[in-house]
């Protein structure tokens, strides 16, 4: 990880959410003066296919459009992805790379699953954070809160405020409490390693 | 279904055995996965009718067809099986939907 920028690659099935979250982190950066990029890329456009999603976070303007291909945290929203070859989720990754997986499993666990050695690996079940809080299966938001656990990039609160105000237009305000407390909830239960 | 040789393809990569469906394996993730009850079940066949993915296994050989089970290698644990199950109106649901761990 650069002083300077982090760059973040997520992974995950068409409709968990990963391209709003994508983009979501990189937006709420904007309200802390930070410079952001997020973007997503897609393979067969239908539910369930993986995607990708990729957020660029720097204190200084970013001039690199590119995707991602060395990333200083990788989020993966299903843990059925870490044996698929197509997403190929370990590809590009140096040894201090982060890895957090929404999973039932402990870090140990997914650790052997990823083949990884040496790199953090941090767990939380944000599907099941997700049902419990809003009723549907879509880990996204919860992750963001586990993801500012690992990598500072603002407070549990900030991200709550930019939440309220971005969900305002699109969804009830029984949605957007759940997926408040989803976030906080995903950021106590993060599991490390 | 094992692999041909480029002449023994029809033209335009036709597929022409019927029923190929069943060997192409789809069901490899899903939040929720039926499970199967038997006590409970009446062998309505309503799940089997039900299910888009063929992922209900059923058994023939007997004068009615009997419910045996789900084929997890097509289930998308869509859940309408578990909708849709008679007994469950009356609270013994013969199909459960669980959190699948992974």
């Amino acid at each position: 990880m650069s002083d300077q920028m982090v760059e973040i690659r997520w992974h995950a099935r068409g409709g968990q959410g990963a391209k709003t979250a994508a983009i979501f982190v990189a937006e709420a950066v904007l309200d802390k003066g930070k410079f952001g990029q997020g973007f997503p890329e897609y393979g067969p456009e239908r539910r369930g296919a993986p995607v990708r999603g990729y957020t660029r976070i720097s204190d200084i303007p970013i001039r690199r459009h590119c995707s991602i291909e060395n990333p200083d945290v990788v989020i993966i929203l299903d843990p059925t992805l870490i044996q698929s070859t197509a997403a190929a989720v370990t590809v590009g990754t140096r040894p201090e790379t982060i890895f957090l997986v929404n999973t039932t499993e402990n870090p140990a666990e997914i650790r052997k699953r990823l083949r990884v050695n040496g790199n953090p690996v941090h767990t939380v079940d944000a599907t099941g954070i997700a049902l419990d809080s809003f009723g549907k299966s879509i880990p996204n938001m919860p992750m963001i809160g586990a993801l500012l656990k690992v990598v500072e990039l603002m407070t549990i609160e900030e991200l709550q405020n930019s939440l309220a105000a971005r969900f305002k237009e699109k969804f009830s305000q029984a949605v957007i409490d759940g997926n408040l407390t989803a976030v906080a909830r995903a950021h106590e239960e993060l599991m490390s390693e | 279904m094992s692999l041909k040789t480029a002449h023994e393809i029809a033209e335009a990569g036709i597929i022409t055995e019927a029923g190929n469906a069943e060997e192409y394996k789809t069901g490899d993730w899903r939040t929720f996965v039926p499970q199967f009850v038997e006590e409970n079940c009446i062998h309505c066949m309503f799940c089997w009718i039900w299910c888009p993915d063929s992922a209900i296994e059923i058994d023939t050989s007997g004068e009615k067809p009997l419910v045996t089970g789900i084929v997890l290698d097509h289930c998308k644990g869509c859940g309408i099986c578990a909708h849709e199950c008679p007994p469950a109106k009356k609270g013994k649901s013969a199909l459960v939907m669980v959190r699948e761990e992974k």
